[in-house]
């Protein structure tokens, strides 16, 4: 999660005078991380449907088939209770993808919204979220996770609940110091005067001013949401069995390591590329919008 | 320098203080009797009594909790349930192994990413900023479980090169004098076991480091590009200076300014994320620890854990600022 | 003396006579990867078998449980004998001494029984090892009297390589800690040489013991090595950092087959599996819950799996547990067909929904056989469900009775009274809130019973009771894979105990 600090480390001391030089890269980066990106969603959303086996149908007698390769049966092999690893690798898309989104927007408006109210009226207000922050920020991220779901139970609600509680404070952060800057301009003091009330400014001249940081922001959450998800998923503490996630997968696969090489390989790589595309993409949409991040001052 | 440092102290108190309420409160809402866990199969109703009271868990939550600061504000965690010994005691035999961890993996990580990170800065758009940059994207986007899976089906199964897990060949090592498995053996002089110990952190370092090397490569390389068009660069190489000294010695140090943040705000992720590597290593260090005391309801244990990570990471944030102040004399407070 | 050549050669000969019976003495050491922890030095604070298994090496055992006899055998307690149904007396043998040359009396047990086991706070082996026992006495300084609560038949099995004797005088002189610590004193053929909680326990023969005399191949020097990983253990078992690995997982076995060095020898182990239903809707009725026994294929399971590594139970307990019946009758077999039209006779003709909630990670692949389950109970007009939370939570709800319909295993049976009762007496536990007066009648009766041949006919009857009535689903017994290196001769022990003194290692 580090990255934001470090994204905005990194936009805010790239100059203008590089801007040009780095124009070619900037298509190639977001050509390639989109055509992922969209790759997966495509197979998250029309997936079940050409998924060739149901992703729970077991076959006891077909146990840990080693791939059979393209355009077989069991083009990438069956899992150790006979499941086929292609549809279940279709079908947990689904999930992971889902799960980022729904983290990334939850956390987000949580995280806008508390930023901006944060930034605009300081104070108290500010004093009191701010606390929040530094307490919940403390705490080693994967810990809170385990320790919530533990006490929640299994369960997508859950797992997303539990993901939220602490990726809303990149935002927060972020905007806080954007409001900040913003809350003093001409535009903002104009709107006051002309007798807007605070709801109003925010919603309708600051908010719109954070979007494309919250943007980039938002593209890295879902790469770190996706990683965040599958950890959890790793350690047993997910989504119940029945829905099969990467994370699962590779849970299930940790005794099989020496033993059946297939059965971690993909889930991993699938999650692997997953986070690849949209960390490239966020790469593209930063870089485009480097001269606006820069004049915002934006810094942690 | 000093006040502000003292400020920042008192400020952190009450953060620490709603922490270990925080710690606290999730810990015992958590369903599951430690009781019930601890105390064997055959346990009766009588036995559960005992140990309750022993435990101090038949009384109320906020007295427990009372307890509990009375004792913490001297230093003392309390016993642990499941090992009968003094926390402080238990946390003091896993950590060295964790702290190892998260230095090896931060050396690994800045060993390979700030060269590559200056190289790459220093000359955009060639083949090493491209090969840098892709190895930026691949270690930040590697979840690190799935690395360390990668790595101890290659290296260790499928080439024999390095030990699956374990920190260590039993056998090797001499008497344990600071725990740090490395440091004492290299004091003893005992070679085997300094080889010994690097073969077994290798892999479980690599997978932990390499989510921050990505960071840091990406840091390094946009702090370059940054300091690189700054006028005092011109200068010096207006100068006469040769490209490679003005690289070095004057870009570089500069540049290390945002890397240095970033590998102190890192710190806290490394420490989280040893968890999952100490487990898949059988690594024997305190985020094992963390998920044996969790997965036993050892109240005092996870709370004690949780508290030194978290005063960890605030006195890590203390000293990079502090060193901030150091290193930039235009940073003043 | 003139140093001729005659003198020269004989010297050299008796050098070497001596050097090489020398070599012949050179220590022989093994290795032992085990799963559970030693985490503690307190010998009394845990309750776990291989601890007791440890500890009872270094202290007697006070008796051991023969499974080639089928019956208890006398070790520290020579003999015993009932004097009235809550009166034992045990009858010490005067050969047992501490490593400080001291005897064990009966002082020592007394001590250990009532000071350690039942008196200390920080003993977590009273439930296990004595728990209707009332008073421990010294009669003369070998003769010890046991009285219980209430008559206890199976008294042998809790007190059988699991009280472990330590000394009186240490535990007085130095303190409890100290006494564990630093002067860890046993009767027994080994003594403790190191114990590192977590990582590793070191034990170290003692050879002027008579056990040891009588077993002098077994090794002088044995370490057992904490590896809970199995890649770890069986890993090191290839590189032969250990010569003995503890539990292997089916799957791995290839590795270890294809050395010519190393060998599989799979136990049953005396661990019961079943699937546990609480009484309630729609378990309430026996039709549903003998459905649920009828759909699980079990054959099935076991040869795909666990590839073969498992032997069916027809009833609570199998072949070489104490009362096993080979005619125990009803047997449930598999038949879905049998589950729906009983399900029709409950009323459940359109199917009815349950959850199955199992641990993961406890028992051998529990998740895995839990989830092959689970279609097998659809196609038995079930709708199931899995439920995978956190062992914590899990067991705090079991002995809650707030699961329903659960997979769970039961250790240590080596005698099933403690199981029994414990799981299916009513009012004992509310693991499963089963109630049955005559299955309660027959229980306690068995359990005062001191007539083998009642009380195995007793058992019998209970036993039978239960696989008709159907409150759990009796599965299976997980048979244990142990790497042994072909180095050593040794048959292991189905609960897991590690008695090195039976083993021999080859020179």
């Amino acid at each position: 999660m580090v990255f934001m600090q470090s994204l905005t480390l990194e936009s805010a001391t790239e100059k203008s005078v590089v801007w040009p030089r780095l124009l070619p890269r900037l298509h190639v980066k977001a050509f390639t991380g989109g055509v992922i990106v969209l790759v997966f969603i495509v197979i998250g959303i029309i997936g079940p449907s050409i998924a060739p086996f149901d992703p729970n149908k077991q076959e006891l007698t077909a146990m840990m088939k080693p791939p059979a390769g393209i355009g077989a049966s069991h083009s990438l092999g069956t899992d150790n209770l006979g499941r086929d690893i292609l549809s279940r690798i279709i079908h947990g898309s689904r999930v992971s993808l889902l799960v980022a989104f729904a983290v990334v927007f939850v956390s987000g408006f949580i995280g806008i919204a508390l930023g901006a109210i944060s930034g605009y009226f300081g104070g108290k207000v500010d004093f009191l979220i701010q606390k929040l922050v530094e307490v919940i920020w403390a705490f080693p991220p994967l810990l809170l996770g385990i320790t919530i779901m533990a006490f929640l139970g299994q369960g997508l609600f859950n797992l997303i609940l539990a993901l939220v509680v602490q990726r809303w404070i990149p935002y927060c952060r972020v905007v806080r110091g954007q409001t900040l800057s913003l809350r003093n301009r001409d535009f903002v003091t104009a709107a006051q005067c002309l007798g807007a009330s605070n709801r109003q400014i925010i919603t309708r001249h600051i908010i719109p001013n954070l979007i494309q940081t919250s943007l980039v922001i938002g593209t890295f959450a879902m790469a770190s949401s996706i990683i965040a998800e599958a950890s959890l998923s790793f350690l047993g503490v997910g989504v119940p069995p029945e829905i099969p996630t990467w994370g699962t997968m590779l849970a299930d696969a940790r005794i099989y390591i020496s033993t059946a090489w297939w059965l971690p390989l993909f889930p991993g790589l699938c999650i692997f590329v997953t986070v690849l595309g949209i960390n490239l993409l966020g790469d593209a949409l930063r870089d485009l919008l480097d001269p606006r991040l820069k004049r915002t001052g934006a810094k942690i | 320098m000093t006040s502000y440092l003292f400020q920042r102290l008192a400020g952190t108190l009450p953060v620490l203080l709603l922490i270990s309420f925080l710690v606290f409160s999730l810990i015992h809402a958590a369903p599951g009797d430690p009781t019930l866990l601890l105390l064997g199969e055959e346990t009766n109703a009588a036995e559960i009594a005992r140990a309750k009271e022993r435990w101090g868990l038949d009384q109320p939550l906020y007295v427990q909790y009372l307890k509990f600061l009375r004792a913490a504000a001297a230093g003392d965690f309390g016993k642990s349930f499941k090992y009968a010994e003094p926390v402080i005691n238990v946390i003091k035999t896993r950590l060295p192994a964790t702290i190892e961890l998260a230095v090896f993996a931060i050396i690994i990580a800045s060993l390979l990413a700030i060269p590559l990170g200056v190289w790459a800065g220093a000359k955009p758009n060639s083949w090493i900023d491209n090969l840098g940059t892709t190895f930026g994207l691949f270690g930040i986007s590697m979840p690190s479980f799935w690395l360390a899976i990668m790595l101890i089906l290659l290296l260790a199964g499928v080439l024999n090169l390095l030990p699956t897990s374990g920190r260590s060949t039993y056998g090797i090592a001499g008497p344990e004098q600071t725990g740090f498995y490395l440091f004492d053996s290299v004091v003893q002089k005992n070679w085997p076991a300094v080889w010994d110990g690097l073969t077994h952190i290798f892999l479980p370092a690599l997978a932990l480091g390499m989510n921050m090397l990505g960071i840091l490569m990406r840091v390094t390389r946009s702090s370059i590009l940054e300091v690189m068009n700054e006028d005092y660069i011109q200068t010096a190489r207006a100068k006469g200076l040769r490209e490679k000294n003005v690289v070095w010695r004057h870009v570089t140090s500069n540049a290390l300014i945002p890397v240095i943040t970033v590998v102190g705000l890192e710190l806290g992720t490394l420490l989280s994320g040893s968890i999952i590597v100490e487990t898949v290593f059988a690594w024997p260090g305190s985020g094992s620890l963390l998920i044996t005391a969790l997965n036993a309801r050892d109240y005092p244990l996870v709370t004690g854990i949780v508290m030194t990570y978290t005063l960890a990471f605030v006195a890590i944030n203390l000293i990079i600022d502090g060193l901030y102040a150091v290193v930039d004399p235009r940073i003043r407070y | 003396m003139i140093i001729t050549r005659r003198v020269l050669a004989t010297l050299t000969a008796v050098t070497c006579i001596l050097c090489g019976a020398l070599a012949v003495q050179a220590q022989s050491r093994v290795s032992i990867g085990v799963t559970e922890t030693i985490e503690t030095h307190n010998p009394y604070g845990d309750s776990v078998s291989l601890q007791y298994g440890i500890y009872s090496e270094v202290t007697g055992p006070f008796c051991t449980y023969s499974y080639a006899k089928g019956d208890f055998e006398g070790r520290l307690a020579e003999r015993w004998k009932v004097e009235n149904p809550t009166t034992w007396i045990f009858f010490l043998s005067k050969n047992y001494k501490f490593n400080d040359g001291t005897t064990v009396t009966a002082d020592d047990v007394v001590h250990s029984l009532m000071n350690r086991v039942i008196g200390d706070p920080q003993s977590k082996q009273k439930a296990s090892v004595a728990p209707s026992v009332v008073k421990a006495e010294a009669l003369d300084k070998f003769t010890v009297k046991i009285t219980t609560d209430k008559p206890t038949a199976p008294l042998l099995s809790f007190l059988c390589d699991r009280l472990i004797v330590t000394s009186k005088a240490a535990f007085d002189k130095y303190g409890r800690d100290a006494a564990d610590r630093e002067h860890m004193m046993g009767g027994g053929p080994y003594q403790l040489k190191e114990l590192i909680p977590g990582q590793r326990l070191v034990l170290q023969k003692r050879p002027d013991h008579p056990d040891a005399k009588k077993h002098p191949n077994a090794p002088d020097e044995v370490i057992y090595r904490i590896m809970r990983e199995p890649e770890q253990r069986v890993t090191a078992f290839l590189n032969d950092e250990i010569q003995i690995a503890q539990f292997i997982p089916p799957h791995m076995r290839q590795r270890i087959e294809k050395n010519p060095k190393l060998r599989i020898a799979p136990i049953d182990s005396v661990e019961i599996m079943f699937l546990a239903m609480q009484p309630k809707p729609p378990f309430d009725k026996k039709e549903v819950r003998q459905a649920v026994c009828d759909a699980i294929n079990r054959d099935q399971i076991i040869a795909t799996l666990l590839e073969g590594f498992a032997s069916r139970l027809d009833g609570p307990i199998g072949p070489g547990q104490y009362g096993y019946d080979p005619n125990l009758k009803p047997k449930m077999n598999y038949d879905p067909e049998q589950s729906k039209k009983l399900l029709a006779q409950a009323g459940y003709a359109n199917g009815v929904d349950v959850e199955l909630q199992t641990p993961v990670g406890r028992y051998t692949l529990d998740k895995q056989l839990t989830e092959a389950m689970i279609p097998m109970l659809n196609a038995a007009g079930f709708r199931a469900r899995l439920l995978t939370p956190e062992w914590a939570t899990l067991w705090a709800n079991v002995q809650k009775g707030t699961v329903p319909f659960y997979y769970m295993g039961r250790g240590s049976v080596q005698d099933p009274s403690a199981a029994l009762h414990q799981y299916f007496h009513t009012g004992e536990t509310p693991r499963i809130g089963y109630s049955n007066p005559k299955l309660d009648e027959l229980l306690d009766k068995e359990q005062q019973e001191f007539d083998p041949k009642k009380r195995r006919q007793y058992l019998s009857q209970a036993m039978s009771i239960l696989t008709d009535d159907a409150p759990a689903c009796f599965l299976w017994r997980h048979k244990l894979l142990w790497g042994l290196n072909s180095r050593i001769d040794y048959k292991p022990l189905p609960d897991a105990r590690i008695y090195a003194i039976d083993m021999a290692v080859k020179r």
